[in-house]
């Protein structure tokens, strides 16, 4: 056990010691979760509209105040620059308002509005919120006039219109969710759903990435000298799965650690996601076992590594969440052990679930991890004795 | 010139013999634009037009204000609807099991608790099918019951403001049935941005060309620690086609794997770029931009395995900051700096020209790309070799 636990940690003080894995092991995580966070994380994307014409207006003032009321986002400009942004994507909705239309709703005739949309089927979601907008500001305008036709003075017709919104009671509109994929999310923080997926996306790419040291350390005969000791070629091999553990460990626990207090990320009970966090760990060390064993060029080790670290994690959910796959991809996701920790480490977080509750998803890890490491060590050993 | 082209011949067999340009280049974008790809799904078609959807609703209500909320939803002009009735207790299994947009539920009091201004409760039930129709038909919905409520406040204000009752009713129902003030025209504006699924592929071809290209310099560094590079300096080829070489071989690489990426995406995920010269043009500025930022890296690192982490950072850095994985909302500064960055011209210049632009509308973003190469070389002139004190 000793001479495992010091390859191990052989293992670790090097990866440690090396200044280039401190970007993409401790900061390039911190920054993507931030960037998802700031991106994606509210709960729900404000919809952008981008507004032209009738500077100073009384219909570009009502139009602005209804849209932002509404909680969408108004920004201001040209009606090129409108264009621009719609064309690009930096807005979803423009509303353009001519002269003619402004001095029309000035004297209370009808306004004609040019609104764009951009060329994204997201946009018609947007669009239909706008229109629900627009139609609000004539439908004041309509309740006044017809009071007013009524033989209502403008001003008592204003004032009973005020009393009787809060009189009449509008119906409720509930909705509810079938597929229950709205409430999974419901209540998560800002970056708490990005740091779950980088969490797994880092710790699987930092581990198969650094299969190339283990390529290394062939090619430099540090495990045949480490084998000339009194060493087994069993003890040496643990060592080096228990160094590539030590590593991905100490990756997510600074992720872990660092969200909490950087993001304020709510993990739920820490100590069941510290365990789900150890698995997968495992995993991670074991797949970076087979490709370190299975190459024998540390290039093609990396890009192997960084290719699969991607792949399996845009598969197991990491880079959309997996509650909007398909069914085929769904199915798909489940021979991913990240699919197996997100789901556990989502049940952790969002629904405080139990030991009990991630069993089956830790027993699938656990199966992932020996599986895989039993591999790793059979190719590892068979690759000692060929020629790099 | 001459051991110019050995240089670079050589430098293309032995790029040509490692796998990791292969995989680098082609197979991991590939396989990450078909995973991404898959894990958008209808959404990453970027498709304009609403798909036909199917409304399951049970109306219990005995007043006109349920069937008439039924009907508007038949005579949508955004979206073909069919709208099935069913009875109340089977519109939620209804919903999950036909895969229907949506399922409403009216309430037996709907018009007679509108007309009395007390409340009630329609319950809508989201279907398990494209998320994007289900939105607008509860937008939709949402405003009709706007509408009807709206009326009723106005027959509420009107009996305030002393209007005999039937008088009332008659101006509620006038105020939602009139023309509105505003008239809305819609239009489409020109596609400048491309699909989510597009751009992927320009994503994916755009970061790993940046990866790419990058194998040129790690050549260099590699002869450098082999000592091959030393021989070749001490025959009598003029220095400066030592470094030539290693940019050839880079900005072919960085070409030939974006076309083939680009085309391949074209033909896997039915995405459609446009002009061929005016992608054609794209791929030359992105590909120099990336070569020239290479010669940064070459200056600044002192060994091969420097140089690949340093432009790793790069490219992930400049990749996702450009929108390679997702498209990046920003403005202001933050919009313009990202405009700078050469990955996001390309994806934008790629916008451009499957929007139909040509030569003249991708301009900016060229200019963008070439301008990015020129700083860069210009840069890497005056910073200290840290490469060759080593």
């Amino acid at each position: 056990m000793k001479a495992i636990l010091a390859i191990a940690g052989v293992e670790v003080r090097r990866f440690l010691r090396d200044r280039s894995n401190i970007f993409f092991v401790f900061i390039f995580p911190l920054l993507l979760i931030l960037l998802l966070g700031t991106q994606f994380g509210s709960s729900r994307a404000e919809t952008r509209v981008a507004l032209a014409g009738g500077s100073g207006t009384a219909l570009q003032t009502v139009v602005t105040e209804q849209l932002e009321a509404d909680g969408m986002q108004v920004e201001s400009g040209t009606p090129q620059v409108v264009r621009e942004q719609l064309g690009r994507g930096r807005a979803d909705v423009g509303l353009l308002i001519s002269i003619e239309a402004a001095a029309a709703f000035n004297d209370g005739r009808q306004a004609d509005l040019e609104i764009l949309t951009a060329s994204q089927a997201s946009a018609q979601a947007a669009l239909q919120e706008v229109r629900g907008s627009l139609q609000a500001i004539s439908m004041r305008h309509s309740q006044l006039a017809a009071l007013e036709r009524a033989g209502m003075p403008a001003e008592a017709a204003a004032a009973a219109l005020a009393q009787a919104r809060e009189a009449v009671q509008a119906p409720r509109v509930d909705i509810l969710d079938t597929d229950n994929t709205a409430q999974e999310f419901r209540g998560l923080g800002v970056f708490d759903l990005g740091a779950v997926q980088q969490l797994l996306l880092f710790i699987f790419l930092s581990s198969l990435t650094g299969a190339a040291t283990l390529i290394q350390a062939r090619r430099y005969g540090v495990i045949s000298r480490t084998m000339a000791a009194p060493v087994s070629s069993g003890q040496t091999i643990a060592g080096q799965a228990v160094g590539r553990f030590g590593i991905a460990s100490v990756q997510g626990a600074y992720i872990l650690v660092g969200t909490a207090l950087l993001f304020g990320v709510d993990w739920g009970n820490i100590w069941l996601t510290a365990l789900v966090l150890m698995a997968f760990s495992a995993v991670a060390a074991a797949g970076a076992m087979i490709i370190g064993s299975l190459l024998d060029h540390d290039g093609a080790a990396t890009g192997i590594g960084i290719g699969a670290g991607l792949v399996l994690a845009g598969l197991g959910g990491c880079m959309v969440p997996p509650e909007f796959f398909a069914g085929p991809l769904q199915s798909i996701s489940w021979l991913t052990p990240h699919r197996w920790a997100y789901d556990a480490l989502a049940a952790i977080q969002r629904r405080d679930a139990s030991i009990t509750d991630i069993l089956p998803a830790l027993g699938v890890l656990a199966a992932m991890a020996a599986t895989l490491l039993v591999s790793g060590a059979w190719l590892l050993r068979r690759s000692l004795q060929r020629a790099l | 010139m001459r051991a110019l082209w050995t240089m670079v011949g050589n430098d293309f067999r032995q790029r040509l013999r490692d796998k990791s340009v292969l995989i680098f280049s082609l197979i991991v974008p590939l396989a990450l634009m078909g995973v991404l790809s898959l894990a958008f799904g209808r959404l990453g078609t970027g498709s304009v037009d609403l798909q036909p959807a199917t409304v399951v609703a049970s109306v219990e209500d005995s007043g006109p204000l349920g069937a008439a909320l039924l009907d508007s939803l038949g005579s949508i002009e955004a979206m073909e609807v069919t709208v099935r009735e069913v009875p109340a207790d089977a519109v939620s299994s209804e919903t999950r099991s036909t895969g229907a947009a949506l399922g409403i539920v009216i309430p037996a009091d709907f018009s007679s608790a509108l007309a009395s201004g007390q409340p009630s409760t329609l319950q809508l039930i989201e279907g398990s099918g494209s998320v994007l129709e289900t939105s607008v038909l509860i937008s939709i919905v949402t405003g009709i019951v706007d509408q009807f409520t709206a009326a009723s406040v106005t027959e509420a204000a009107a009996r305030l403001g002393g209007v005999p009752p039937d008088a009332a009713a008659g101006i509620g129902r006038t105020a939602v049935a009139g023309e509105p003030i505003l008239y809305i025209t819609e239009g489409i504006a020109p596609a400048g941005q491309l699909s989510l699924r597009a751009g992927l592929v320009a994503g994916q071809t755009g970061l790993f060309l940046l990866f790419t290209v990058g194998f040129g310099v790690l050549g260099l560094l590699a002869e450098k620690e082999q000592g091959t590079l030393g021989r070749i300096r001490s025959t009598a080829v003029p220095q400066w086609t030592i470094i030539a070489a290693k940019a050839v071989v880079g900005f072919s690489l960085g070409v030939a794997a974006s076309a083939v990426l680009l085309a391949s995406g074209t033909l896997l995920f039915g995405v459609d770029f446009g002009s061929p010269a005016v992608v054609g043009l794209l791929v030359l500025g992105a590909a120099a931009a990336a070569t020239s930022l290479t010669f940064i890296v070459a200056k600044v690192v002192r060994t091969a395995e420097q140089a690949n982490v340093a432009q790793s950072i790069v490219a992930m850095v400049l990749g996702i900051a450009g929108g390679a994985f997702f498209p990046i909302q920003a403005s202001g500064f933050m919009a313009v700096l990202m405009d700078l960055n050469p990955v996001g011209a390309f994806i934008r210049g790629l916008g451009i020209s499957a929007g139909g632009g040509g030569v003249g509308e991708i301009a900016v973003p060229l200019m963008t790309m070439w301008g990015f190469a020129v700083v860069c070389v210009l840069v890497s002139r005056f910073l200290p070799d840290r490469g060759a004190s080593s």
